[in-house]
């Protein structure tokens, strides 16, 4: 398929004034939807799932074309072939588990997913004969997947899956969708206002603003950019770095990033091998060299890739392992550190400042 | 206790408040949902005309439906010259009474049960493949059964019960239209009624009891099935 998967183009008015007018594509992969509350994010979903009648659009889904204004041609819901996964999963109360992963299933799926490979990888066997009603919010989520996924979509659409669940829980459910994605093959539009969510689950992005498209890009360098232009509201960039062979040693959590080593608190969760630590910028300081006789423990050896006036701080980017991690420090100590970029730098993080995600 | 005119009443009364039920129940579903669901212009004089037989005196509603049905009437006359069918001073007239005036019992009690179904669950249900039809069988009739189930019981109770307009379009004839009601109101008329009157007072009881508990039954039954499952793979 040489055309992307998605290709959205809508404009709507409502009567308090909000008007929605956005363009984006979405091809394979997962691809977020990315901006505040009130940037126009759930009307673009209610659009996309055929609940919202926009006042002009052209939506089209491979070669599908699925609402085009100028030709009257708007599919009901049914025949879009968009699995959802709404935020508050809208498992239907009055049938087993099994009856719902297989509603849409039963309903000639768009192509055929295999029922017992979506339960062994959600882990949903034991479930089955249960009502949903009895089941935690996390399992219902698993759920809620399962049921998008057999219904065999050509686009996954998910309204905030991760929020409102616990640091262990989002792991695990970003660990089932990285899985489902990728054996499945689903081109998927993340919806989430949540920086470490978009990071950590997709490789493309569209900020959204006030009813407009501000940014799309590579998700990494796109929404760096725009949070640090003041294009969408957050105040930093946060830092998701990957980490890997994960291992409890004595009193901590050891891991590396790249060759070198990662320490994190041991109230820290790892049920994996791999991980991902979560820190603010400001909890980043900076030296020329590794520093003898101190008490933080993370001192990553890096270069200056990027430096970012905001306001009255600045942002240096720093790049290790195929990696970046975001500092926020003062003008003043750029000077003073003669950084420039293509320097070498080292980053100091406490362990305690990260989290795992 | 029952005498052979008594079990006569008896039966009429079941066979027109089922009749009435069973013919008044797929519009009364159509309508609970299309007020429940949609907005449309005139929705008030709609819900207005469904609620009339409710204030109007019953004798009103039953003159009403004789202008209606009646050989001249505009829906009797056409009955009679095209299809052939008779319904005043039939029972089938007693089913109309009954069915009308049980009407927005039903519809009341299906419609703020679909209310309560929330509308997103059918949303899923669509984009999960399923049409308006499909979603709205499988998805909102099953969550709004008590209701339903509730709205039904009602109506034939209603119809077990209705008097007024019965009298105006079916009349009171033994083994024809007369049902328990009417036939109690005309032992009462005659000497030594109120002892003849006792069996079908306490048939009307029966009746009574025996639909609530059926309405009961089918509820529970279902919750309890779903309680097990879960009981036992708990375990």
């Amino acid at each position: 398929m040489t055309q992307p998967a998605l290709r959205f183009n809508a404009r709507h008015g409502f009567p308090s004034g909000f008007t929605l007018d956005i363009e984006f594509a979405a091809d394979d992969g997962v691809t977020a939807l990315f901006g505040p509350s009130g940037s126009g994010k759930t009307t673009t979903l209610n659009i996309l799932a055929g609940v919202l009648a926009p006042q002009r659009a052209k939506i089209a889904l491979g070669d599908r074309v699925l609402v085009d204004t100028t030709t009257h041609v708007a599919l009901p819901a049914e025949q879009r072939r968009i699995g959802i996964v709404f935020q508050n999963q809208r498992l239907f109360p009055h049938l087993s588990v099994e009856q719902n992963l297989r509603y849409g299933a039963r309903r000639r799926p768009a192509r055929d997913v295999d029922f017992a490979r979506v339960v062994e990888i959600l882990e949903l066997r034991e479930f089955l004969a249960r009502t949903p009603e009895s089941l935690s919010g996390g399992q219902q989520q698993r759920i809620a997947l399962g049921r998008a996924v057999l219904r065999g979509p050509e686009l996954l659409l998910l309204d905030e899956p991760l929020t409102g669940l616990d640091s262990r829980l989002k792991h695990r459910i970003s660990d089932y969708l990285d899985q489902l994605i990728f054996e499945f093959k689903i081109p998927t539009l993340l919806v989430s206002h949540d920086q470490a969510d978009v990071r950590r689950l997709a490789q493309q992005i569209v900020i959204l603003d006030a009813g407009r498209v501000v940014a799309a890009g590579p998700t990494r360098p796109t929404l760096d950019q725009a949070i640090l232009g003041g294009q969408t509201p957050a105040p930093a960039p946060l830092n998701l770095v990957r980490i890997e062979h994960l291992s409890v040693v004595g009193r901590h959590i050891e891991g590396r990033i790249g060759d070198q080593c990662f320490y994190l608190p041991k109230s820290a969760i790892v049920s994996e091998q791999t991980a991902f630590a979560r820190f603010s910028p400001s909890d980043v300081t900076l030296s020329r060299s590794p520093i003898a006789g101190i008490s933080i423990r993370n001192q990553l050896r890096g270069s200056v890739a990027e430096i970012v006036s905001k306001n009255d701080s600045a942002f240096v980017r720093i790049e290790l392992g195929g990696q970046s991690i975001w500092a926020e420090i003062t003008p003043e100590a750029i000077a003073t550190l003669e950084l420039t970029v293509g320097a070498p730098a080292v980053c100091l993080i406490k362990a305690t400042a990260a989290e795992i995600v | 206790m029952l005498s052979a005119e008594d079990w006569q009443a008896v039966a009429l009364s079941l066979q027109v408040a089922m009749a009435a039920v069973i013919v008044s129940f797929p519009l009364g579903l159509g309508l609970a949902w299309l007020l429940a669901r949609k907005r449309f212009p005139g929705k008030f004089a709609v819900e207005t005309i469904v609620a009339l037989p409710l204030v109007l005196p019953p004798v009103v509603t039953g003159y009403l439906l004789l202008v209606l049905f009646g050989g001249n009437g505009w829906i009797g006359h056409w009955l009679r010259r095209w299809l052939g069918v008779e319904i005043i001073f039939t029972w089938k007239a007693a089913a109309l009474a009954s069915a009308v005036m049980a009407f927005p019992l039903m519809v009341r009690s299906i419609r703020s049960a679909i209310e309560m179904v929330d509308p997103r669950l059918e949303q899923a249900a669509r984009t999960l493949g399923a049409g308006p039809l499909d979603a709205f069988f499988t998805i909102t009739l099953p969550l709004a059964r008590r209701g339903v189930v509730a709205g039904c019981v009602l109506a034939f109770a209603r119809s077990i019960g209705e008097f007024g307009a019965t009298i105006m379009i079916a009349g009171n004839i033994p083994g024809d239209t007369r049902t328990i009601p009417l036939a109690i109101y005309s032992e009462l008329d005659s000497p030594g009624g109120a002892e003849r009157s006792t069996g079908l007072v306490v048939a009307s009881i029966a009746i009574a009891v025996l639909a609530m508990v059926v309405s009961e039954a089918l509820n529970r039954g279902r919750d309890s099935r779903k309680i097990a499952a879960n009981r036992s793979s708990n375990a």
